[in-house]
């Protein structure tokens, strides 16, 4: 009996994985940062661009973060809510204050462990490995906690490979960070626009005011 | 009649039905949800789970609210917190029962 109240609470969680929006925004996100690494090597190194740039990072990131989920709300809004309703889920755990400085004092933490990994062994080319594998593994703890989002092990799996084989490429690690991101975001971006086409073709738009009871 | 049966006739029977466990099993997990996504994981009709859900507002199991997001207008239910409490002791009830049966 406990099982069947799990496997609808677990039905519910997943209705936010059904339309592939979430996907597609943060494939995007992907992408601009595999430009934003990239980007580096393009600048004046005589600058204090590339500087500005490192700096930058993290407030970058918290910005793309509060507009991935702002672009996802107003996608939702446009295309999933008037077709299969509307839920308001309770705020993640990362969502309150004080996990907020811990994600953040974590993060920090690891660029200061990666920079600091780099320049004892002297090469940066396992990064994208690490980071394949830390996007991998949370891909798999979403994956077990909807459950039936399969699609969820082969974005790992992908997140394994692209890490794996970018790390074999023999560039700059710049590029070959940037090389993961990039391959990654394509990915992800790729099966939430299939999943968003599976899923406006199966929930066209209701013709009535289905919402009025 | 042994006690542990004497106990699950004692559930509350407002929440054993099973249209209206199953719409406050799906507001356990949410803040809130809307009248269509309710009627689309239900299988309900539109009467049918209104009836339901006006059952559950009587007895203070669940807050409507219609309102808008956007230009969209939607009929939001929540499981208010004697709902939360209610489908908990439902749950530790059916728990009880099987834990001592099987």
């Amino acid at each position: 009996m406990d099982h069947d109240f799990n496997e609808i609470e677990r039905r519910v969680r997943r209705y936010w994985f059904k339309d592939g929006i979430g996907e597609m925004v943060i494939g995007g996100l992907f992408v601009l940062l595999a430009i934003y690494v990239a980007g580096h090597q393009w600048l004046p190194v005589d600058s204090n661009a590339p500087l500005y740039l490192d700096g930058g990072l993290i407030l970058i990131l918290l910005l793309g973060i509060f507009l991935t989920n702002r672009l996802i709300n107003v996608f939702k809004l446009q295309i999933t809510y008037p077709r299969t309703g509307y839920v308001e889920y309770y705020p993640a755990k990362g969502e309150e204050f004080s996990a907020k400085v811990f994600i953040f004092l974590s993060f920090a933490g690891f660029v200061i462990l990666v920079v600091g990994v780099g320049k004892w062994v002297g090469t940066f080319r396992w990064l994208p490995s690490v980071l394949g594998l830390l996007i991998g593994l949370t891909l798999i703890i979403v994956r077990l906690r909807a459950a039936e989002l399969n699609r969820f092990y082969y974005l790992a799996g992908a997140a394994f490979g692209f890490g794996l084989g970018a790390s074999l490429v023999n560039w700059l690690p710049q590029y070959t960070v940037s090389l993961f991101f990039a391959l990654f975001g394509i990915v992800l971006f790729a099966t939430g626009f299939i999943t968003l086409r599976k899923y406006l073709r199966e929930n066209p738009l209701p013709k009535e005011d289905a919402h009025e009871r | 009649m042994s006690a542990d049966l004497r106990n699950l006739t004692d559930v509350d029977r407002l929440i054993h039905e099973p249209a209206r466990l199953l719409i406050a099993t799906i507001l356990a997990g949410v803040v809130s949800a809307d009248f269509v996504f309710l009627q689309r994981e239900t299988g309900l009709t539109k009467g049918n789970l209104s009836a339901h859900l006006s059952k559950l507002e009587e007895a203070g199991y669940v807050r409507i609210e219609k309102t808008f997001k956007g230009k969209l207008p939607l009929t939001v239910c929540k499981l208010t917190a004697s709902g939360q409490k209610a489908l908990a002791k439902y749950r530790q009830q059916l728990q009880d029962f099987m834990n001592k049966t099987s």
